[in-house]
């Protein structure tokens, strides 16, 4: 048992006098934070309740140490421990102080020899496999181009940190390196830690590399845990695991996000797409050219096709348009032709019939002037024609004339309004009219009416 | 254009893309111009992220009880 260096028991200066009770809290103040390690066999009286269990760890020699364990801690072991066995304690001392007995309080169980760890391992798969702690789908995704890396190993022991520095080619990647143990009962302690601590700190790294080189079931004990594998499961960032191992995988191996065989394949995992970009970025760039080229070539292969296919239309086109237009020409001169024709007959008739109207005014010219020398020859002879006709005219109006009548005795009567009458019926008595003889008139009053 | 900070990753995806699309069969001009020209200046950048290409290493100082 080793005591950590920075705790030093100071010598009793004073004389100090302490009551049994102070005397074992000043005890366990000493002896609780100390870790470590003990190796023993089982005893044969255990004694087990549901959540706890008391046992002694047996020496050769006889020594014991009474040891408490709680249930879940022998749980995580995937086995039960019984008497006989050999296994270590990691824990702490601790003075109970009702029974002042020392006893150990166990924090975790570690079985010994290769055919119990085997046991362990295989009894640990299958549980943590029906848990879908291995299960491809709770697998997170590795980035492509993986850039911050955050690596956990240990700077000594069999080369991996070396292996996989050198083996991790210059694409510029950040190695965030935490140092850790990778076997003995300290090692699963510290790696849970880690992986811990860049969770909390740095979450934005692209991925965790967990590795170590080879060793057999003891020194691997660490990566076969149930709590390594629940941790790495646990973790947000994805992890590679490149753990050398002689034979089968650990549990860490299942558990991880991609497994890689050894820290050199881990390393060459992660240098492969920056080595496939270094190679496929130059042709992506020429292909990217011949691809422009050959844009550029089939439109100009397009464009000259259409030239010529259109410049062949517009020329059909053209002389469709030609023939079109001579058409016309040639119709409108047809036309044209027959407009003067037309036009010429036209004017042959005018000129014919300008003749015959000439020929017709000049004759009705003679007749008029025939008929007025006739006119002004017989002069005499129309006159007394015409005075005998009006003399004849004139006696017949005088004979119809009402002052004949008037003459011959007749008298016309008249109302006051000088309205002739006719009917005395209209007529009132004492009415006065008017009555017109030959030579002058009388104004009378009505006595009687006869009808 | 933004500084947003470069991710290869993306940046790679992005010109697999635009190779992806010079390989199809209907090509408009001007849309392979805009390509081409994303293209290449993504090209550049992935170019110059591996040209400047050194590891760099850093410990993590952790403070923890070293008991053994």
């Amino acid at each position: 048992m080793k005591i950590n260096q920075s705790l030093k028991v100071e010598p009793i200066i004073e004389e100090r006098v302490f009551s049994v009770s102070e005397f074992l809290d000043f005890l366990n103040e000493i002896l609780v934070p100390q870790r470590v390690i003990v190796q023993g066999e089982i005893g044969e009286k255990m004694n087990n309740y549901p959540r706890y269990s008391f046992f002694n760890l047996l020496d050769k020699d006889g020594s014991i140490l009474k040891c408490f364990v709680w249930r879940e801690v022998i749980e995580t072991l995937g086995i039960d421990i019984e008497p006989g066995m050999e296994i270590r304690v990691i824990g702490y001392p601790e003075i109970r102080k009702n029974r002042g007995e020392l006893n150990f309080q166990v924090e975790r169980i570690e079985l010994l020899g290769e055919g119990v760890l085997k046991r362990q391992f295989e009894i640990l798969k299958k549980k943590l496999e029906a848990l879908g702690y291995f299960s491809p789908e709770i697998k997170k995704p590795i980035p492509k181009f993986c850039e911050n890396i955050g690596l956990i190993t240990s700077r000594v022991g069999r080369g991996a940190l070396k292996d996989f520095l050198t083996h991790l080619g210059n694409f510029g990647f950040r190695i965030f390196f935490y140092e850790t143990k990778v076997e003995g009962s300290f090692a699963l302690n510290e790696i849970l830690e880690a992986i811990n601590w860049f969770n909390q700190n740095t979450p934005k790294l692209d991925v965790l590399v967990l590795t170590r080189g080879g060793g057999d079931w003891e020194s691997l004990r660490p990566f076969n845990s149930e709590e390594i594998v629940k941790s790495i499961s646990a973790s947000k960032i994805p992890i590679i695991t490149g753990i050398g191992h002689e034979d089968d995988t650990t549990l860490a191996d299942l558990a991880a996000d991609l497994r890689a065989s050894t820290p050199t394949d881990a390393a060459k995992i992660l240098n492969k797409n920056w080595e496939l970009a270094k190679i496929n970025i130059p042709k992506f760039e020429i292909n990217f050219n011949t691809s422009l080229r050959k844009t550029f070539e089939i439109i100009k292969e397009k464009i000259i096709f259409y030239e010529n296919n259109s410049s062949i239309k517009v020329q059909k086109e053209i002389s469709l348009k030609q023939q079109e237009l001579a058409n016309l020409w040639k119709n409108l001169g047809f036309r044209f032709q027959n407009y003067f024709k037309e036009f010429e007959f036209l004017e042959k008739e005018f000129k014919k019939n300008y003749l015959k109207i000439q020929k017709l005014a000049k004759d009705q010219k003679i007749k008029i002037k025939e008929f007025l020398e006739d006119l002004i020859k017989n002069k005499n002879q129309w006159q007394g024609k015409i005075n005998k006709i009006l003399k004849q005219q004139e006696e017949k109006l005088f004979l119809c004339s009402p002052y004949l009548k008037l003459k011959q005795g007749y008298t016309i009567t008249k109302d006051k309004f000088g309205k002739i009458i006719k009917d005395p019926a209209r007529l009132k008595i004492s009415q006065e009219i008017l009555t017109k003889f030959y030579k002058g008139q009388i104004v009378s009053k009505i006595e009687k009416i006869e009808k | 254009m933004s500084e947003e900070k470069f991710n290869f990753t993306k940046t790679y995806k992005e010109i697999e893309e635009i190779n992806e699309w010079f390989q199809g069969e209907e090509m408009d001009l001007d849309e392979a111009l805009q390509k081409y020209e994303r293209g290449m200046e993504l090209i550049a950048k992935c170019k110059e992220r591996l040209k400047e290409a050194e590891n760099k290493f850093e410990e993590i100082k952790k403070k923890y009880l070293v008991t053994e």
